[in-house]
């Protein structure tokens, strides 16, 4: 099936990074790259039930005349298309409405805070409504170009982790790497998360495509997420939880977005499976 | 555990999903309520800002008040909220009219505050339009937070603006009548309900906090004949200064982008414009709603002379002031420069006429703002209500009616689209619920594809073409290449019609000679209108959609007529 993927190019030495993941993402992925090259420092995203105003760091201006170079470059020393999103529409005349019909998105942390805020444990308000509202899921990428290996998937057993599980499948058939999956076993037994796989009927997808599920029934969360590979391309699913235990307790996302360092594709409570 | 959950989605909660036209309902009251308050929250604050202000007006500096607060405005609107200046009416009807009335929760109060600074240092503009997009921003999100679907989303957004109007004016006929001839664009049963509950909430508010005042009250006017007659000569008036500011507002808008300043010191330069022309005719400065019931009442002592000066002074003060980044709205400056226009006319016509027993100059007023209000909005049924109700004149109906229908056919006539609408439409983006373009604009190739075709190769044999043909029900079959799976053409079963009959040809013809390689594509990003311009264009009702050079699928007439009806559907039905 064909895919896209959309990517805010940033003309700094920190947005060739995040454009070199792109770039390897869609090469593993089998998807296109569509690349936006702002004029304006701000955006309107219009989802299903939501317009998030995207606000960017200026930095994403930076050197107008050299960003198309810059970007044909990466992707041509990456052997990839890519296109270029020129919007058709305006909110006003300089609010440009940037189409969500893509299967995914990539971001660093923060779009719209300094570049310098960005580290482990801090993702922007801007990125996290768009996973919050998008039908796509969002790479987010660690700051630093990184190669993954193998893709790890968090499974729970919400609604949200199962989607997550059923992208993990796709990004493994499409690229051919092997998947782990990683469960934390929180007074539930291995048996019941199986259970689980069977009723949403992903036994066979399981045999097939998972090289070892991961079962952690001791030990902290935080302390076993050290088993997860480097190298790995992290699965997961996030805000599927009510907004008074997302207050209380924090949602896993968080905990995983402020340990471990690799690069996330997150699945978001409005992810559609569809396309 | 399970209750809390369900917090995060109130619209699932059983009792607002008894009846979805009760849950509207329930709605439009909190949103007429909200959007109201918004109103009185704006009017109160502008009587604060003009009381405190006004001390300061006698000072020969005083010109660079309205310089101070335009800036302030633009500042606001640019650094601090990031939006764009202007209005805001043509931002909530491009929501309404393409993306389902979604509006961000900033534009709820962003209006309020940056038109505020405007208005209230002496700026040309009127608070109305800002309480519109304010009150429709909260109906939007109050839409959003009960996850209402799109149709219901934008009755919601509908109700928001009525509210507001209605508080604003404390005229609930005339906001349902704006909302739905100017926002929405439809009168629907199932909207009338919602929107009127809205006007209500939003009047009974304004009633509460300020009090059941009308905004212009008058003495009693005797219209005669002549009048009636006189009244086409008002409405031509009235028609040439909705062009004139028409025209000014974006000549003024064109000049302000070209200049290579930041927004704020054009807002600047524009309010100390205005601050200039404020000196010699005060009248042009704030909503002008003062100058405004005196002449309604008949009182208005400066010449026909000045009176004429004053139109064109208002005209230029509303442009600088809204071309050149201050925020605010025409409909208090239409309803000055009306009432100005009656009364240049009405003394026109006592010079000509003088022994001629004319209405009151104060009714000639009224019939000019009518005019103006129509013909700048090309909403006749607004200007009429609105008229009606702000000054509580039902003897005058039958000149208003005149007056408001000449003036905006003529309108009509030399600028097709209303000022709200201009650059919607001159840039395609007016796409009205149940319209041809909103259908085609809510459908995306993506959703028409059909996957079910079978794609050969270049260098296969007719043999095993012949083949394939039989397990395919589909006429036509994209040719990839081989090696780079790029898309190179098509074969339509016609195509291999001459060889079918003659089996000496199956071994000898592969699909690279009889494809057909001068194919008109879709792309994923095309817009469907587009797509249908080509498959006329072509004489074709099918037409393959390539992405990365590959092939993905079909696109037909059959399957848009399809989907096109259910999304028509959709539009057309609550």
């Amino acid at each position: 099936m064909h895919t896209q993927l959309f990517h805010i190019f940033r003309n700094t030495p920190l947005g060739r990074e995040t454009l070199l993941q792109s770039i390897y993402f869609c090469k593993k992925a089998g998807s296109s790259l569509i690349i936006y090259i702002p004029e304006f420092t701000k955006f309107l995203m219009y989802f299903e039930n939501d317009v998030v105003q995207i606000d960017l760091d200026n930095s994403y201006l930076t050197s107008p005349e050299t960003a198309l170079k810059h970007a044909k470059e990466l992707f041509d020393q990456g052997k990839i298309k890519a296109s270029f999103l020129e919007p058709k529409n305006f909110t006003a005349s300089t609010l440009p409405d940037i189409s969500t019909n893509f299967d995914f998105m990539c971001c660093p942390r923060s779009i719209s805070d300094l570049s310098s805020k960005i580290g482990l444990g801090y993702i922007g308000p801007r990125v996290r409504r768009i996973v919050n509202s998008a039908r796509f899921p969002v790479l987010i990428t660690s700051p630093v170009f990184k190669k993954w290996r193998s893709i790890a998937v968090f499974f729970g057993g919400s609604a949200n982790a199962v989607n997550a599980l059923k992208l993990g499948f796709r990004i493994s058939k499409a690229s051919k790497i092997p998947l782990n999956v990683f469960t934390h076993a929180e007074n539930t037994s291995k048996e019941s998360y199986e259970e689980m796989i069977k009723n949403e009927n992903l036994t066979e997808e399981m045999d097939r495509y998972v090289t070892e599920w991961h079962m952690f029934e001791s030990g902290k969360f935080e302390e076993n997420l050290y088993d997860v590979p480097h190298d790995a391309l992290v699965v997961l699913g996030a805000y599927g939880h009510s907004l008074i235990r997302s207050i209380l307790f924090g949602g896993k996302m968080e905990k995983i977005q402020s340990i471990i360092t690799n690069n996330l594709l997150i699945a978001g409570p409005n992810y559609a499976l569809t396309r | 555990m399970r209750i809390l959950r369900r917090w995060r989605h109130p619209a699932s909660w059983s009792i607002f999903r008894l009846d979805d036209r009760l849950l509207l309902i329930l709605i439009a009251v909190i949103v007429g309520t909200c959007s109201g308050l918004a109103a009185v929250v704006l009017n109160r604050s502008l009587i604060a800002m003009f009381e405190w202000l006004h001390h300061f007006r006698h000072y020969w500096w005083s010109f660079i008040i309205p310089a101070i607060g335009a800036a302030l405005s633009a500042l606001f609107l640019d650094k601090i909220v990031k939006e764009g200046a202007g209005h805001g009416v043509p931002e909530v009807i491009y929501s309404v009219s393409r993306y389902g009335g979604l509006m961000r929760f900033r534009s709820s109060f962003s209006r309020l505050i940056s038109s505020c600074l405007t208005i209230g240092s002496g700026g040309s503009a009127g608070p109305e339009a800002p309480v519109v997009m304010s009150g429709a921003a909260i109906g939007s999100n109050i839409a959003k937070f009960f996850s209402l679907n799109d149709r219901q989303r934008v009755t919601i957004v509908g109700c928001g603006a009525a509210g507001a109007i209605s508080s604003i004016f404390n005229a609930p006929i005339a906001g349902m009548v704006f909302s739905m001839e100017v926002i929405l664009g439809e009168w629907k049963a199932a909207n009338i309900v919602s929107i009127a509950i809205a006007s209500v909430a939003g009047t009974e508010i304004s009633r509460i906090l300020q009090g059941n005042q009308i905004a212009f009250s008058h003495r009693l006017f005797h219209v005669g004949h002549l009048d009636i007659v006189a009244c086409i000569g008002l409405a031509i008036i009235a028609a040439a200064a909705s062009i004139l500011l028409t025209r000014f507002l974006r000549s003024m808008h064109g000049v302000s982008k070209k200049a290579p300043f930041p927004i704020w010191v054009r807002a600047a330069a524009g309010g100390c414009a205005v601050g200039i022309i404020g000196i010699f005719l005060p009248i042009v400065l704030g909503e002008g709603y003062h100058p405004l019931r005196t002449m309604i009442e008949g009182a208005y002592a400066q010449g026909i002379g000045i009176v004429t000066v004053a139109i064109f002074a208002k005209i230029l003060a509303t442009s600088f002031t809204l071309g050149w980044g201050g925020s605010g709205g025409i409909f208090a400056p239409c309803l000055v420069i009306g009432s100005l226009a009656g009364l240049t006319y009405h003394r026109g016509l006592i010079l000509l006429w003088p022994s001629v027993s004319w209405v009151n100059e104060g009714c000639f007023a009224l019939l000019g703002m009518a005019g103006l209000i129509s013909g700048m909005l090309q909403a006749p049924l607004t200007g009429i209500f609105l008229i009606v109700e702000i000054t509580g004149s039902y003897e005058v109906i039958l000149p208003l009616i005149i007056v408001s229908i000449i003036s905006t056919t003529l309108c009509h006539y030399i600028e097709p689209a209303s000022f709200y609408l201009k650059e919607l439409v001159e840039k395609g983006q007016l796409l009205r619920q149940g319209t041809d373009g909103s259908v085609l604009s809510d459908l995306s190739v993506q959703e028409l594809l059909e996957k079910d075709c079978i794609t050969v190769k270049q260098n296969m044999l007719l043999r095993n073409f012949i083949d394939i043909i039989k397990q395919s029900h589909r006429n036509y079959f994209p040719v990839e290449d081989e090696k780079t799976g790029h898309f190179l053409g098509i074969i339509h079963l016609d195509d291999i019609r001459p060889y079918l009959f003659n089996p000496l040809m199956y071994d000898a013809v592969v699909l690279g000679q009889i494809m057909d390689t001068n194919v008109e594509v879709v792309y994923l990003d095309d817009d469907l209108s587009e797509v249908l311009r080509k498959m006329d264009a072509n004489r074709v009702f099918s037409m393959p959609v390539i992405a990365d050079k590959k092939f993905i699928g079909m696109i037909s007439k059959a399957t848009l007529l399809d989907k096109y009806r259910k999304e028509l559907m959709v539009q057309t039905d609550l």
